[in-house]
């Protein structure tokens, strides 16, 4: 009875700590815990890119289901992603807002001009499509800070109350939008159509 | 010669990573920013701190501490700031929860078991030996006879 637990025991023991260390051959240390999932939108005023008198806040993201997609022209895995997006927007109607950030633009120098930024961006969609119905200027890349954003691309799902529902960090692709994305955006369309359908049916 | 190169080599360790220069109001801020460099965890380039790092959100981290530093808010303000937005994750020094709680206890737990374990063993393990080489030598000796 005793010999055999202790033999039981230490195996046992020598199992879990296989087991965990096994987990850890494929779990990636990149992926962390988004704090933005679930909150609504962190409250901002920023300028248009393309015309910058123009104000935007968390309120244009009410009514519709939007993916917020954090991008820049340095970012050579957007330019990648950019047709697809492109695809998606028309093909499937998604919405997609750019919340763009310059990584040569030195707020504290002001190393680059707002019309040459404009200049790459135009140029950058021209190339690979334009998947976006406009682009958010985050000048002193505050609202990425407040995001949790570590880098670009990254995508935010957003409902029709400007909650964000999903942070996928890297790239849209065919096999991420079928897997990950489309399931979870589906649902939203859902969620956005059936409070509207039952406050007409209210009025009825 | 040499001694003053190693002197200059000892002394440039002590010029810290960070390039941009920060002017602060006080000694202490300026203080509370190299502490809060040093424990924020860049999100980017995960073994490094904030002040050694270069990455943009590096950058854009360290500006915000100083934003925050200069606006008054205090060490734990400013942390708890950053983990709002980067969770835990973004403070080398992880908070005790029950998931973390084991990485003070287990070796603790550890030494506490291996401990009992000789005390335990060695007595009962020596007074059954002694009995039953005694047992054994009288064995012997009664087949002599």
């Amino acid at each position: 009875m005793k010999k055999s637990a202790l033999l039981v025991i230490p195996l046992a023991l020598f199992c879990v700590l296989i087991v965990f260390l096994f987990q850890g051959l494929f779990s990636d240390p990149r992926t962390l815990d988004s704090q933005a999932k679930d909150n609504p939108v962190p409250s901002f005023e920023l300028p248009d890119l393309m015309t910058p008198t123009r104000l935007y806040t968390p309120d244009v993201f009410r009514g519709e289901v939007t993916i917020l997609n954090v991008w820049g022209v340095w970012c050579v895995t957007c330019a990648v992603e950019l047709p697809f997006l492109t695809h998606l927007k028309e093909a499937e109607q998604v919405r997609f807002v750019g919340l763009y950030f310059d990584q040569d633009l030195d707020p504290d120098f002001g190393t680059k001009t707002l019309s040459r930024v404009q200049q790459e961006v135009i140029s950058m969609l021209g190339r690979f499509g334009n998947p976006y119905q406009f682009n958010i200027f985050d000048v002193y890349r505050d609202t990425s800070l407040d995001l949790g954003v570590t880098g670009a691309p990254e995508h935010f799902l957003i409902d029709a109350n400007g909650v964000i529902r999903m942070h996928h960090v890297g790239d849209i692709n065919e096999r991420v939008w079928a897997n990950k994305i489309k399931p979870l955006y589906d649902v939203l369309l859902q969620e956005k159509n059936k409070p509207l359908a039952e406050s007409q049916g209210g009025e009825l | 010669m040499r001694w003053l190169l190693l002197t200059l080599l000892v002394l440039s360790n002590l010029v810290l990573a960070t390039e941009d220069s920060y002017e602060f109001d006080t000694p202490q801020q300026r203080e509370t920013f190299l502490t809060l460099t040093q424990e924020l965890r860049c999100p980017m380039c995960q073994n490094q701190n904030i002040a050694d790092s270069d990455a943009m959100i590096a950058h854009d981290m360290r500006r915000k501490v100083y934003t925050l530093v200069q606006e008054g808010k205090s060490e734990q303000q400013v942390i708890n700031y950053m983990k709002v937005r980067y969770g835990d994750f973004v403070h080398y020094k992880p908070p005790v929860t029950f998931a973390t709680l084991w990485l003070w206890l287990t070796p603790v737990m550890f030494v506490l078991l291996a401990l009992l374990f000789v005390v335990f063993r060695k007595k009962t393990s020596t007074q059954e030996d002694i009995e039953a080489k005694l047992a054994k030598a009288n064995a012997m000796l009664e087949q002599e006879k």
